[in-house]
């Protein structure tokens, strides 16, 4: 037995994924000796996948690259009218197989380069799920079911989280999670997405866009917690598109017909109307879970754990002085794989660099890639509306119409941006959103901006890039309060 | 279509029954070795009195499926050459110790010493130009 005070490894991390990696490497950086404990559990549809976490296998990276792959059927119908011969259009159209097999590998190249780069850095890697024992041992059960015991001076949890399924009929037996759809093994066909959040709008637009009809289930608003005015401008833009909303609408059961095909019900939870339809394929995106609750918590004496099971850990350290967390799993933080990332690296900076910076959560930017896509930074129209009050708060508004646009005729209805800023001169900006094309691209930037502060004046006095998307912040000059029409005149000018 | 042909190389069975193939058409083939492990590398490749070429090569890598099917039909019909495949999935020690940190990797080496090595899908000329020099053979021309 190892004498007191002596332990295997100076960090333990458990979970490969965007937080728990960048905290492991970042700590190996610095000198400590690290071990990473990474395992994936099947999803019910059996569905597994290699090291790297959600965002490699099962989120951002395949997400992005299917919602390009609609993207690009898309460009194929515009170039026609921009003189492109395109032979028959209607043979157009995408070969699932081929798209999850390119998708699949960038993925398992992903994997093995995080694999060869732990290796490199002297991080060992158990693949194994782990539990506390106490609060410097863990213990990892591997595939085979043998157990290791890893003592270590500093733990950190970053084990993320995992789709929801509702508790309803057929669910489990028949449904499948955003875990399954990138390596799915058939064509989804005609898609039920229960639930409006990124994920599943997400799910339903580039579905939708690749030729597999699809139908969404919104039980209250889409995108809660976001600005609702975009996430308006967004689902619109999906209607016309062709995805069906059912809105205030809950799944009832899934059942599975003779055909092999899938019959949902589901209810309108206003009017009480019931409704059902068939489908290929159903994919609940009901919200996500921490996975919490096979570490035994309890044997490490750690109490910090909201009633969803996430952990409470305002500077990412729970009650256990040693016991720390990270990523998805922590309450109350943005979702997001760059805040795990940078909440990571600063954590182990200041477990074994002596640094006190701590992570500022605040001003983080995100997109949600649906066909037309929405990014923003800052506080929703109705967060500041709630904090500031309407006196104080001025909102600037704008459609806009991308010059690329006209040649197909897209539709700009949707095209529409605002910055919400502190009435009082100089106007801070307290939140930009920007529903439109390459959405991510044009909020990044601005990221940057309202991290120093920037205000309406200073956004009004930078010259714009003609002719871009982004430039459109830098024209805002309509109020919303002054009731004129934020409709464009005319383009340069 | 590119993905069709390289469903053929997908699994080491199917490898395996590829190479199969190979020998019983012609006598003459010097066959593939295909590495498992760290003990076949040492004994087929290390101490292998011919010059090898060894091929880092990865399943779901698709440079991958032009260069190793190329360097097979380059190398199989040479008597003084052998060509070794390493799949990385399955040979993680040998990738460490070659520093192997993008496919496809192509390592060669006599009497067990690496005298070269390219990574990336290269120029057919500089995958003949190599496998002249590791066969002994002097290049017509330039």
């Amino acid at each position: 037995m190892a004498p007191v005070g002596t332990y295997d490894y100076d960090l333990a991390v458990i979970g490969g994924g965007s937080g728990g990696l960048a905290c492991a490497k970042e700590a190996v950086n610095l000198g400590a000796k690290v071990t990473v404990l990474d395992y994936v559990t099947p999803s019910p549809q059996g569905t597994k996948w290699g090291l790297g976490g959600t965002c490699v296998n099962v989120g951002c990276i395949p997400k992005k690259l299917m919602h390009q792959a609609a993207l690009l059927g898309e460009s194929i119908h515009e170039a026609v009218a921009y003189g492109w011969e395109v032979p028959s259009l209607d043979a157009i159209k995408i070969n699932w197989p081929a798209l999850t097999e390119a998708v699949q590998n960038h993925i398992k190249s992903v994997n093995w380069v995080t694999r060869v780069d732990l290796r490199e850095k002297k991080i060992d890697y158990v693949n194994g799920l782990g539990e506390f024992k106490d609060p410097h041992t863990l213990i990892a059960t591997l595939k085979n079911g043998s157990k290791k015991e890893i003592t270590a001076k500093n733990i950190v949890i970053a084990v993320g989280g995992r789709p929801h399924y509702p508790d309803i009929p057929g669910a489990v037996e028949y449904c499948i999670s955003s875990d399954d759809i990138f390596s799915l093994g058939h064509p989804p066909g005609k898609t039920l997405v229960v639930g409006a959040g990124y994920i599943g709008l997400e799910c339903a637009g580039f579905l939708n866009s690749l030729g597999y009809p699809a139908t969404v289930l919104v039980r209250s608003v889409p995108l809660r917690g976001f600005d609702q005015q975009m996430a308006q401008a967004v689902t619109s833009e999906m209607e016309q598109k062709g995805v069906v909303f059912h809105n205030k609408c809950v799944p009832l059961s899934v059942e599975k017909l003779e055909t092999g095909q899938l019959k949902a019900r589901w209810q309108n939870t206003e009017t009480q109307e019931r409704g059902e339809d068939v489908f290929d394929t159903v994919l609940m995106a009901t919200g996500r879970y921490a996975l919490t609750k096979t570490l035994n918590l309890e044997a490490a004496g750690v109490t910090c754990v909201s009633n969803s099971g996430k952990i409470i850990a305002e500077t990412e350290q729970t009650n256990v002085s040693n016991i720390y967390a990270v990523g998805d799993v922590l309450e109350g933080k943005p979702e997001l794989t760059p805040v795990a990332i940078h909440a990571g690296r600063l954590l182990a900076r200041r477990m074994f660099a002596g640094a006190t910076q701590p992570m500022d959560y605040d001003n983080v930017a995100t997109t949600v890639f649906t066909p037309l896509e929405y990014g923003c930074v800052g506080l929703s129209e109705e967060t500041a509306l709630a904090r500031h009050g309407a006196d104080k708060v001025e909102v600037y508004h704008a459609f806009y119409k991308p010059t690329e646009f006209f040649i197909p005729q897209r539709n700009i209805r949707n095209c529409y941006l605002k910055a919400v800023a502190l009435r009082e001169a100089p106007q801070r900006i307290l939140g930009l959103h920007f529903v439109g094309p390459v959405a991510g691209e044009v909020i990044q930037g601005f990221a940057a901006a309202v991290k120093c502060g920037i205000t309406m004046e200073q956004l009004m006095n930078t010259v714009g890039i003609h002719p871009t998307v982004a430039e459109e912040f830098t024209r805002l000059n309509i109020t919303k309060r002054s009731g004129k029409d934020p409709n464009p005149a005319s383009c340069c000018s | 279509m590119s993905n069709a042909i390289c469903k053929s190389l997908r699994s080491p069975v199917r490898n395996l029954a590829s190479l199969k193939k190979a020998i019983s058409t012609s006598l003459v083939h010097n066959e593939t070795i295909l590495v498992r492990n760290n003990e076949e590398f040492i004994n087929k490749v290390m101490n292998n009195d011919k010059p090898v070429i060894v091929n880092f090569h990865a399943e779901w890598c698709e440079p991958c499926k032009i260069l190793t099917p190329q360097l097979k039909q380059l190398i199989e019909p040479l008597t003084d050459l052998d060509l070794a495949v390493v799949d990385v999935e399955d040979n993680a020690d040998l990738v460490h110790t070659f520093e192997v940190k993008a496919v496809p990797a192509v390592i060669a080496i006599k009497n067990g010493l690496i005298v070269d090595k390219f990574i990336g899908l290269v120029e057919t000329d500089m995958i003949t130009c190599l496998i002249n020099r590791m066969s002994g053979k002097k290049k017509e021309g330039t």
